[in-house]
């Protein structure tokens, strides 16, 4: 099964602790952090993630989360490499 | 005010009249304010204790549990209790002091980092770190817990806040639970009822937490749709109903597994497709359509694929969703079924069958009792054997599965029911001594609750399965060694004597349910009894083991 890469941009308060309540849904749901962009000011951070589960499932925890006001998909990629 | 007594005083206006907690450094301006505060406070004896007393509380009542600790290790032993309310969605606000803010990370005496233990297994939680944001922190707290998928959260609170004085200034902003369906999905889901030949209600613990207990026994009224419930949706329709099928699972139903296989159409309400529930996913109802509904967007298309979603609130969509069906000949199916494969109380046992005294016992309660029960066989035989006309009475750690929520959760019920509601923990010689302390909190509150303690001298559940999946090797599950239960209970000032014939069972149960105060009744059973039908690991639930 081959991986999919997905980059998502979530806007979320900027509590101290938020970065950490983000990727650990992010690690436990099953996707590996590939790349991050962090702007605190803004309350935005950028994700690269892929995973072979579909992205659904990824962006429906995040969603949930009090601290995520919003998330949404802003391009996808299909690489070749197989897990 | 102080932080300390607005906190209290914050309680109070939430509508919470009984907090459960133990004191320590941390916490000391809290248990100060306290001290005549006008809040019912009592003193579990672990922290763990505390957290299923406030869960046990908040199921039995539908209101929001609170629970009280100290920083460090009063901290972290309510964890447990918070994990179990997270995987079964129940409402609690755990309130723990912090260290002093100036020493946070510097790992200070009692020092621990509470908000990163908590990311895991709250719905929410929070460190206050301005003093004048406490009531806004608190009311934001209660309004998470309570809304959409109900769940726990925690507010870390350090000592300087405690006793900093504080205004009450308050502005509330909190996400809206999402509502994702609209007339058409609603026309949509119709459709699928209308076209379903052979169609199941599939219903979980969402429904006793959206409080639409009525409004699934109108549909079911309505439609006449045979249903299925999962462990924590059970008393969401009584098994007298006809078409009620019972608990579906591993030690489900022959009949709810038989029929949830066969069906054309699963109407998911408020459960999640867990896997004590499915089985074998692929092989899960594996020609049906599926109609899911429920609060948690999330829940949608996580395990398995709907082909029409409805998320929101049960208690509108039910209503919305009522209409008629003819399916006859499916129905009559179903029921044959479920009389084929009733249980069976007819052998002449001499020693204890605790299938049948958990089956007495429900005949002796009246339908007001709340149950709350341990983990294990005994749990299980619970499930199956006792019967329930409302989830809020019927305690049982579904999700995590957490030994020793039993004693507590029934401490928890007591103090959320009135005098007229008894309350009785089922437990097992395992389980009960992992919250045992709690018998503390009896003997010192005065309790009224009913202990029934299945003894097997085993960590049964365990060695069920070494039994059948271990070739008999019976690793640490063998409790020869238990403690004199009947001198234990005197030890709190609890009555108890032990049974061990079926003749003593209907005049125990009697002095049991009749005795004032506490009572312990330690029922002796085979070593060997166990739990059937079972769902082998991995196989499908349309292949029921149904003895060794
Ligand atoms: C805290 C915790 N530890 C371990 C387990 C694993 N476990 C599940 S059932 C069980 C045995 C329970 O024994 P007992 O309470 O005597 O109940 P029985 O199965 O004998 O009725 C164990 C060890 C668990 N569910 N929870
Ligand atoms: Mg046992």
């Amino acid at each position: 099964m081959s991986l999919a890469q997905h980059q998502l941009k979530l806007v979320v308060n900027q509590s101290p602790e938020v970065l950490e309540r983000v990727l650990r849904v992010v690690r436990h749901r099953g996707y590996k952090i590939d790349q991050l962009n962090w702007q605190h000011e803004d309350g935005e951070l950028i994700l690269t993630v892929s995973s072979q589960r579909a992205l659904h499932l990824l962006t429906n925890q995040l969603a949930k989360l009090v601290d995520v006001k919003d998330v949404t998909e802003l391009n996808m990629m299909q690489t070749s490499k197989s897990a | 005010m102080r932080g300390a007594d607005l906190l209290v005083s914050y309680l109070k206006q939430e509508g919470i009249t009984t907090v459960f907690g133990y004191p320590g450094g941390a916490i000391m301006p809290v248990y100060d304010a306290l001290y005549d505060g006008g809040l019912k406070h009592v003193l579990c004896r672990h922290e763990q204790g505390a957290a299923f007393s406030a869960l046990g509380y908040a199921r039995a009542s539908g209101k929001v549990g609170v629970c009280i600790a100290t920083s460090g290790p009063g901290a972290t032993n309510l964890i447990t209790g918070l994990a179990d309310a997270y995987m079964d969605s129940v409402p609690i606000v755990a309130i723990t002091g912090q260290v002093t803010s100036a020493v946070i990370g510097t790992d200070a005496f009692q020092e621990m980092d509470v908000l990163g233990l908590s990311l895991a297994c709250t719905k929410h939680s929070f460190m206050v770190t301005d003093k004048d944001e406490l009531a806004n922190v608190l009311q934001q707290a209660f309004t998470v817990a309570k809304s959409g998928r109900p769940g726990p959260v925690l507010v870390d609170i350090p000592k300087d806040i405690q006793l900093a004085e504080v205004e009450a200034a308050l502005t509330i902003s909190t996400k809206d639970p999402i509502t994702q369906y609209d007339d058409e999905r609603l026309e949509a889901a119709k459709q699928l009822l209308a076209n379903a030949k052979q169609p199941i209600l599939y219903v979980g613990g969402g429904v006793g937490m959206a409080n639409a207990v009525d409004e699934l026994q109108g549909f079911v009224d309505a439609t006449g749709i045979p249903s299925v419930t999962t462990l924590k949706g059970i008393g969401a329709i009584p098994n007298s109903k006809p078409y009620a099928l019972g608990m579906l699972g591993m030690h489900g139903t022959k009949a709810a597994n038989l029929c949830v296989h066969e069906c054309d159409l699963l109407v998911v309400i408020g459960a999640r497709f867990d896997d004590r529930v499915t089985g074998r996913l692929e092989s899960f109802a594996s020609n049906a359509r599926v109609l899911h509904i429920d609060i948690d967007p999330a829940e949608i298309n996580k395990l398995r694929q709907s082909d029409v979603s409805l998320c929101g609130d049960l208690k509108d969509i039910l209503p919305a969703l009522t209409t008629t069906l003819s399916i006859h000949e499916w129905q009559q199916y179903c029921r044959d079924l479920k009389v084929q494969y009733n249980w069976n109380y007819d052998a002449p046992y001499r020693s204890i069958y605790a299938p049948k005294l958990l089956n007495q016992l429900s005949e002796k309660l009246p339908s007001n009792a709340v149950v709350s029960c341990d983990v294990g066989q005994h749990q299980m035989w619970v499930a199956q054997h006792m019967n329930f006309t409302r989830p809020e009475n019927h305690l049982s750690s579904s999700g995590l599965g957490t030994m020793g929520f039993g004693l507590p959760a029934a401490i928890g019920a007591r103090h959320a029911r009135g005098r007229q509601d008894p309350v009785v923990v089922v437990s097992g010689d395992g389980s009960f001594m992992m919250n045992v302390q709690e018998l503390g909190t009896i003997k010192r509150e005065q309790l009224n609750v009913k202990i029934v303690l299945i003894d097997n001298q085993r960590l049964g559940m365990v060695r069920q399965w070494q039994q059948l999946f271990f070739e008999e090797r019976y690793s640490e599950t063998i409790l020869t060694d238990n403690p004199d239960f009947v001198t234990l209970a005197s030890a709190f000032n609890i009555q108890a004597r032990t049974i061990t014939m079926q003749a003593d069972v209907a005049p125990a149960l009697d002095e049991m349910i009749n005795s004032n105060g506490a009572f312990l009744l330690h029922v002796r059973i085979n070593e060997a009894d166990n739990v059937w039908p079972l769902v082998p690991p991995g196989a499908s639930n349309a292949d029921m083991m149904e003895k060794v």
